[in-house]
């Protein structure tokens, strides 16, 4: 059986296992595993002296932080002080980062290690995880199909066992998508929860910092770690800290109302919803009241979407001019990133800003009024993650059929909500995912009934 | 523009395109720029700066600043490829 993230922790503290045996353990896997795999760009060769200085305050009986000898992997577009940020682009390829992303200040405070940067989809443009200059990254539940993306190296190194815990972006379901390909557990925070500082950004009003783990105690700790309020930043929710564990032991719904939508079906592959239909019955059998909601235009998220997406990124890659460090984003860049940023130059141009960007910004006020009037009739709503089964490596996908993958994770970003996922099933050895929404700063709730699912194991 | 960003370029367009077929009988709503209307406050009390601080900014501003030209505006390293046109 494998052995749960408090078990592992407690061991650790009761100096059962030494937090260098776990580093080294992890090491020794990715060194096996990883070439296969290709979910790390870079190894923290302080990973060892950083743990050892851990079993020094265990053994001295000083206290420890609550992530105290966990193996903890960085997606490469967040900072960490001495490895390479490159957001999996030749763009930052020899970018050495100066300083550490505050959610790593978090990590280190309550000492985690950083074990090293896991690859992604470049610049988090993709849902699939091949655009990455470093090469596409596998799906350990799946050997041959996308992990998904763009957090692809986070989510495989964690169903592969290659490390504790992780740390994704997600900003159009960037952290669910890979959390459901590959069969684990990922949540997206309430947006602003998290501080972003740091985070080499996608679309700044929607990226949110979130983590993926093997089990929901894993997304826990690793969240009570890194939310609340940062005073490097600005655009944030006025949250001190954030206690989940407590209002998670309860795995009796009762009481509970589980929203369900009739859209959810309508674009999704029926053998995926056969699977969630299953696991929504569980929630029934839990105590949960399940609610018809009406989310009728959900689907125009995902085109809104894009065009927000496509001009904040365009905006945000203008500093990567190549005159300071890195090369000039357009001259190494891959096709989807260049899309975009052509894109959002399109739509920024004056004439067409109001006609389409604002337009767009007005359907994500329709997309958030339909979620908060979905929230008044229920806790939580429930739903597959991603519409269809992920792809083998390599087949040639047009855009459009890619950016399909997002079309029931955007609405949350659109309307800063939180959401989990959490392992349903699987169809013909494939993991699907089981999408939980809940409000703002509704994260205990989402989190509740992940930790009751994963209780009926 | 070369082959391969007027393809893509194309690419995008068609996207907006049936952006806008979509919408087209979606009513005019006030845009949201941020899910969230509240923000916190930089300030580590959570305070606005005093009416004194605000009134002082451009002149305190001006001080710390590395480098102002004889109007006092900002001067900021010329970029080498300027120097070059």
């Amino acid at each position: 059986m494998v052995q749960g993230t408090l078990e592992k922790l407690a061991k650790i503290r009761r100096g059962e296992l030494s937090a260098i045996e776990n580093v080294s353990s992890s090491l020794e896997l990715i060194k096996k595993l990883d070439r296969k795999i290709n979910s790390f760009i870079e190894i923290n060769p302080n990973a060892l002296m950083e743990a050892e200085a851990v079993d020094r305050k265990i053994k001295k009986g000083e206290s420890v932080g609550k992530l105290a000898g966990l193996t903890i992997g960085i997606k490469s577009n967040i900072n960490v002080a001495g490895l390479r940020t490159t957001c999996a682009s030749r763009t930052l390829q020899d970018y050495i980062s100066p300083y550490d992303a505050e959610v790593v200040k978090r990590i280190r405070a309550e000492d985690g290690i950083i074990i090293g940067m896991t690859n992604m989809d470049e610049f988090a443009c993709g849902s699939s995880g091949e655009s990455s200059a470093f090469g596409p990254t596998d799906n350990p539940a799946a050997p041959g199909h996308i992990p998904g993306g763009s957090s692809s190296g986070s989510a495989a190194a964690i169903a592969a066992g290659l490390c504790d815990i992780c740390l994704g972006s997600d900003t159009g379901g960037s952290i669910r998508n890979p959390a459901s390909h590959c069969g684990i557990v990922g949540l997206k925070p309430t947006y602003g929860l998290v501080p972003r500082q740091g985070l080499i950004d996608l679309g700044m009003s929607l990226d949110q910092i979130g983590p993926l783990s093997a089990d929901v105690s894993g997304t826990v700790v690793m969240l009570e770690t890194i939310a609340g309020r940062s005073d490097n930043e600005c655009i944030m929710l006025n949250v001190d800290k954030l206690n989940c564990s407590e209002k998670i032991q309860d795995c009796d719904l009762k009481g509970l109302r589980v929203g369900v939508s009739k859209k959810f079906s309508e674009l999704t592959d029926p053998r995926i919803m056969d699977v969630i239909d299953r696991e929504i019955e569980k929630l029934h059998d839990l105590g949960a009241e399940i609610v018809a909601v009406d989310l009728p235009n959900l689907e125009l998220g995902l085109s809104a979407y894009y065009l927000i997406v496509s001009v904040e990124f365009f905006s945000g890659t203008r500093k990567f001019d190549g005159r300071k460090y890195g090369k000039k984003i357009e001259d190494v860049c891959g096709e989807e990133v260049l899309r975009r940023i052509l894109r959002g130059r399109y739509i920024s141009q004056k004439e067409y800003r109001g006609k389409f960007y604002q337009r767009a910004l007005q359907v994500r006020t329709l997309i958030k009024r339909e979620l908060m009037a979905a929230f008044e009739k229920v806790d939580v709503i429930a739903g597959p993650t991603v519409p269809k089964l992920p792809h083998r490596i390599g087949t040639k996908l047009t855009p459009m059929e890619m950016y399909a993958y997002d079309y029931l994770t955007v609405p949350a970003n659109l309307a800063g909500i939180c959401a989990g996922v959490i392992k349903a099933g699987e169809i013909n050895g494939i993991p699907v995912g089981l999408q939980l929404q809940g409000r703002v700063l509704g994260e205990a709730e989402v989190l509740r009934v992940m930790k009751a699912l994963e209780a009926t194991e | 523009m070369d082959g391969r960003e007027e393809e893509i370029r194309r690419g995008a367009e068609e996207i907006i395109a049936s952006f806008v077929k979509a919408t087209e009988k979606i009513p005019a709503l006030t845009e949201t720029y941020y899910s969230l209307e509240a923000y916190n406050v930089v300030r580590p009390d959570g305070e606005p700066s005093p009416e004194e601080e605000r009134a002082t900014f451009r002149s305190r501003f001006i001080s710390l600043m590395p480098k102002a030209d004889e109007m006092g505006n900002l001067k900021v390293e010329v970029a080498r490829w300027s120097k070059e046109r």
